[in-house]
């Protein structure tokens, strides 16, 4: 809080104004001075001469020190993992930053980032976030702050090493700007203790997903096959539906268009689960989800990372009950496709004196599976990690049936054409969408507002929208 | 006679160089820390992103902006709702407070009531979160008379600026009551003494005698409130993280100006919404400073 | 004319009804508390299923009292150990630079004393996240960020304090006693010194006290200008913890760092210097507001 006590301050209004006055113009005056002074070392963001093909990295690099320490920002999470490379690099020591990493919405990569274009010094190396959508911020028609790393800077032999697709939200104009940390996959959860005790087939495509939902409201009301109650919510069904919501067709344009039959399928889905109350508008992670549901969960479509957090970790659901399947399919569409919630990601700076000790640390935490002794929380999106993750994780013996062979699946079935914009889609779902169900309206009634909310956020960044 | 004027005169030359010397060093800090940041952002708000000179365009983009108006609508909600709370509540319990007999009482009701204002930030997300979830709220069952049986249904719009008044009432109140407090005590004993001899009850005394002389202070309070209240940003903030995002953090004019600078990389409109705010709040204190006669002496 | 009976019965009346206020204003302002103060005992699980008053265990406490303590190895001493030096060292200079400020703004005369009473009220209502970009180019300017200086002098920057001295001397301090000095011969230094500032104990309280709340409770600035976590003061750090939450940062589940509970001993432990800072300066504060009392 800010305080003042007073009691007065003897001094007549009339003088006040005028003296005001004085006080106005004089501190103009001294801006004035102290501005013209300052101005010649302002730098602006928003710098497309970045980008230089004919240098080693395909961009106009900081001259290179190959002593100069690494500075990597990490969340507590991955603090253990950048420890580990310390161990297993003594001479190549980066120095260990903790931060929040980017989670819930806070932004500091990019506040402080900006703040640094500003001051023109002070940028971290390496960067770790808990989401990956900077790419396009920080891309050579951004803010140029992002290394481009497949133009030089990393075999190309690696980058091949990240599951396909994987790198598609890091890539602005064939330029890729980040190593993905891990894959949020969406799988179908599924709990076959109460599948078999209810005697049900686990469903393959949504048809029969939202026939057998119908069977349970009839036969087992209060039992669960999904929940919409979580801002990820349109990255789990409507990119699955390939709802041409958030389609990044170029560095500042985008196809968005919600009345497209494609996402109205998926809200009718989610309309008709939710009037029936087989899916729930909780929070997956709100106590009251956790103290009321926690045992009514059958299935649960979402990212790969449920089966850790949301199981094993929130709900707390028993050893031996919890599987996954296959990502559904819509029986009209060609192929199964699916959708993705997430996933960290590692950034660059092009700032950095020690390019090569940057990548070199990238590349390395990027590809190991455990994180000290323990398995890495999430699935990673470097392939043989991945692989030596799923047989570990299979190995713990917390699943009731074989993961590996659907999370590998799923890992290559991420449609593309949701792609990921500067802006957050979650964010635009949780204040209009949701923001919306919670006062009891349906989510086919709210297309629209999401159309227009998505064209609003969108025109804010600069980008052109098209439907 | 000559010697007076002379002493007067060196006297005089003394005062002003100790004055001179004495708020010395404040006057580098408030240079340096209040007056070129404000002519920074003065001059980031009439310049575009390349240092150009643009008018007024930054300030007509930012008030043309999707958000901008029903900010501007959230905050004078919010507003009313806390004035109104502020200068009743919190001067009728600092009179109440004050009339008791014990000190100790009194010493013990105002810590109770300061502890609030003891938490702050990250932590009390965490805080609100949990008190404003029906299933496991220490105040369930006035969350759910009230008709809330999800943290979803607590914290609908219309509820909104009520709940953010009363974050700020519970971590705010205590202090300023603190600060009354302290002005009530300024009255001398005798006048109180004399005003019961004259048959006033308490609460005539009270509005007749106590309010008016501590008008100013009531008035010094009001204006903070009312500048700290346009610019509204830790408890929407707060439950904008608590909510995930249902309730967006653009909800108030400040948060808007905070997204301009630090998600849309764009300072020079952030610096122009804060002008806007900022002549409102010069606008407003002019308004108090005359009505409640702030710098009138007595 | 009321008789002594009704007299009585009024005053009975005006008791209890005022009890019934304070009461029902003290279960407002300390019901989340006690909530707080419970919650640091219990097990993740119980802050979630159990009665929300349920006293919890010792046996929790311990458990997160550990795990609070061997986060990250330890960072939350340091966070205090910053937290503390931050508020103290910005609370020295506070005190040396707005307490002679305020008394030259209330009892001499000199050049620039309303624009300077102006410019301060001015500033004190533009709103700060306007501030927050130049006062971070100034501190890098002069390569500071990252170090204690970066948010220990703008912390020190504290109009409010300001104001608070120049109306405590305006209206507490006599100008008689000043002038009866001067005529004594006492030059402006030693008058301050000798005369008003020890009249001026309980307004050094009072300012401190708000100046150690604001700088220890700010988050913002030492968020812009302190990258390294090793520099974190407490509320930075709190704001991390918040972020390693399963509730806050879903994805790390079952590896979470950090669980409500612990967190809630966190902010237990970050506000008690705060309360305890009050209760020393309880006495002051009022004492220092009081004491306008003894000139009328």
């Amino acid at each position: 809080m800010e305080m003042v006590h007073s009691n007065a301050h003897g001094r007549r209004p009339r003088r006040a104004g005028r003296v005001r006055g004085a006080a106005l113009t004089a501190t103009a005056v001294i801006g004035a001075l102290t501005l013209a002074a300052c101005s010649g070392g302002q730098s602006v963001g928003g710098n497309s001469s970045v980008a230089d093909s004919g240098s080693k990295y395909g961009f106009k690099a900081a001259s290179q020190d190959s002593k100069a320490q690494v500075t990597v920002w990490v969340d507590s999470t991955r603090e253990p993992i950048a420890k580990a490379y310390n161990k297993a690099h003594p001479h190549a020591q980066v120095k260990i930053v903790t931060y929040d990493g980017n989670a819930n919405g806070s932004n500091t990569f990019k506040t402080k980032t900006q703040l640094f274009d500003r001051a023109g010094s002070g940028w971290p190396d390496v960067a770790f976030t808990t989401d990956n959508n900077s790419a396009s911020w920080g891309s050579f028609g951004g803010t140029g702050d992002l290394a481009a790393v497949n133009k030089g800077l990393v075999p190309q032999t690696t980058l091949d090493n990240f599951a396909k697709g994987s790198l598609d939200v890091c890539t602005v104009k064939g330029v890729t700007y980040c190593f993905r940390n891990d894959l949020a996959q969406n799988v179908l959860w599924y709990n076959k203790k109460l599948m078999d005790k209810f005697g049900y087939q686990v469903p393959t495509t949504w048809e029969q997903y939202q026939q057998l939902a119908g069977k349970v409201a009839a036969e087992h009301p209060g039992y669960l096959v999904g929940t919409a109650g979580d801002a990820w919510t349109p990255e789990i069904y409507m990119w699955a539906a390939q709802c041409p919501a958030n389609d990044v067709t170029g560095a500042k344009t985008i196809k968005a268009d919600t009345s497209d039959p494609k996402c109205v399928r998926a809200a009718k889905m989610l309309d008709r689960l939710i009037a029936d109350k087989t899916m729930s508008t909780l929070s997956l992670f709100g106590s009251d989800f956790v103290k009321n549901e926690a045992d009514k969960v059958l299935m649960l479509p979402g990212p790969s990372w449920y089966g850790g957090s949301v199981f094993q970790g929130t709900l707390k659901t028993p050893a031996g009950q919890i599987a996954a399947a296959s990502p559904l399919k819509w029986a009209d569409d060609d192929q199964t496709v699916t959708g993705d919630v997430g996933g960290g990601a590692w950034w660059i700076s092009s700032h950095s004196k020690n390019l090569k000790a940057a990548a070199d640390f990238a590349t390395w935490v990027t590809g190991q599976a455990k994180y000290g002794s323990a398995l890495a929380p999430t699935y990673p999106a470097y392939v043989p990690a991945a692989r030596t993750w799923a047989s570990e994780t299979q190995k713990s013996g917390y699943y009731a049936d074989d993961i590996v062979a659907p999370l590998s699946q799923a890992a290559g079935q991420v449609w593309s054409g949701w792609g990921s914009a500067q802006f957050s889609q979650e964010a635009i779902w949780a204040k209009v969408v949701q923001a919306g169900m919670a006062q009891g309206k349906t989510v086919v009634s709210q297309l629209p507002a999401w159309q227009t909310e998505i064209e609003n956020q969108a025109r804010t960044f600069g980008y052109e929208v098209t439907k | 006679m000559t010697a007076t004027a002379g002493n007067r005169t060196r006297a005089g030359f003394r005062q002003v160089r100790a004055g001179h010397l004495f708020v010395l060093p404040y006057v580098v800090l408030l240079a340096l820390f209040g007056v070129v940041p404000v002519c920074y952002s003065v001059y980031l708000a009439f310049t575009d992103a390349g240092g150009g000179f643009a008018g007024f365009s930054n300030f007509t983009r930012t008030a043309t902006d999707y958000r901008f108006l029903p900010a501007l609508g959230h905050v004078a909600v919010y507003l009313v709702i806390w004035l109104a709370m502020l200068s009743v509540l919190v001067v009728s319990l600092t009179l109440v407070v004050h009339q008791l007999a014990s000190r100790r009482t009194k010493a013990v009701i105002r810590l109770a009531y300061y502890i609030p204002g003891a938490l702050a930030g990250a932590s009390s997300v965490l805080l609100w979160l949990f008190v404003l979830d029906p299933t496991v709220s220490p105040v369930a069952p006035l969350l759910k008379a009230m008709g809330s049986d999800h943290f979803t249904d607590v914290i609908t719009p219309g509820h909104l600026p009520v709940i953010f008044a009363i974050i700020a009432f519970w971590t705010g109140a205590g202090g300023w009551i603190l600060v009354l407090y302290g002005a009530l005590n300024t009255i001398p004993a005798d006048v109180i003494v004399a005003a019961k001899m004259d048959g006033a009850g308490r609460i005539r005394t009270a509005l007749s005698i106590q309010l008016p002389m501590i008008r100013k202070s009531i008035t010094y309070m009001l204006i903070l409130a009312f500048a700290a209240g346009t610019q509204l940003f830790v408890e929407p903030q707060l439950i904008s993280q608590a909510s995930f995002g249902v309730v967006p953090n653009d909800y108030s004019v400040n948060q808007l100006a905070y997204q301009f600078a630090f998600t849309q990389n764009d300072f020079n409109g952030s610096a122009a919404i804060a002008l806007d705010l900022l002549v409102i709040a010069l606008v407003s204190t002019s308004l108090f400073v005359t009505r409640g006669r702030l710098f009138d002496t007595d | 004319m009321s008789t002594p009976a009704s007299v009585t019965a009024q005053r009975w009346a005006w008791r209890s009804l005022t009890s019934v206020i304070l009461i029902v204003f003290g279960i407002f302002f300390l019901v989340p508390v006690v909530w707080l103060l419970l919650a640091g005992a219990k097990t993740d699980h119980e802050l979630v299923s159990a009665n929300p008053f349920s006293p919890g265990s010792l046996q929790a406490l311990r458990h997160n009292w550990g795990a609070l303590m061997s986060f990250q190895g330890g960072a939350v001493k340091t966070w205090m150990k910053n937290s503390v030096l931050y508020a103290l060292l910005a609370l020295v200079i506070t005190l040396a630079v707005s307490i002679p400020a305020g008394y030259a703004l209330a009892k001499l005369r000199f050049k620039g004393r309303r624009l300077l009473l102006i410019t301060t009220l001015v500033v004190m209502l533009m709103p700060t996240s306007a501030l927050v970009l130049p006062i971070f180019l100034e501190v890098n300017y002069v390569h500071l960020v990252n170090t204690p200086l970066s948010v220990v002098l703008p912390f020190s920057f504290f109009p409010f304090g300001v104001y608070l001295a120049y109306i405590y001397f305006a209206e507490a301090v006599p100008g008689e006693l000043l002038e009866a000095a001067k005529i004594d011969g006492c030059s402006e230094v030693g008058i301050f010194t000798r005369i008003a500032l020890p009249l001026a104990m309980p307004v050094v309280a009072l300012v401190g006290f708000f100046s150690f709340v604001q700088n220890w409770n700010n988050f913002f600035l030492p968020y812009v200008m302190l990258p390294g976590s090793n520099a974190y003061p407490m509320q930075v750090g709190l704001s991390q913890m918040l972020t390693s939450t399963p509730n806050f940062n879903p994805v790390v589940g079952a590896n979470a760092e950090v669980s409500p509970p612990e967190l809630v001993l966190a902010t237990l432990i970050s506000a008690a210097p705060v309360l305890v800072i009050f209760l020393l300066a309880q006495r002051y504060v009022v004492g220092g507001l009081t004491a306008g009392a003894t000139k009328g």
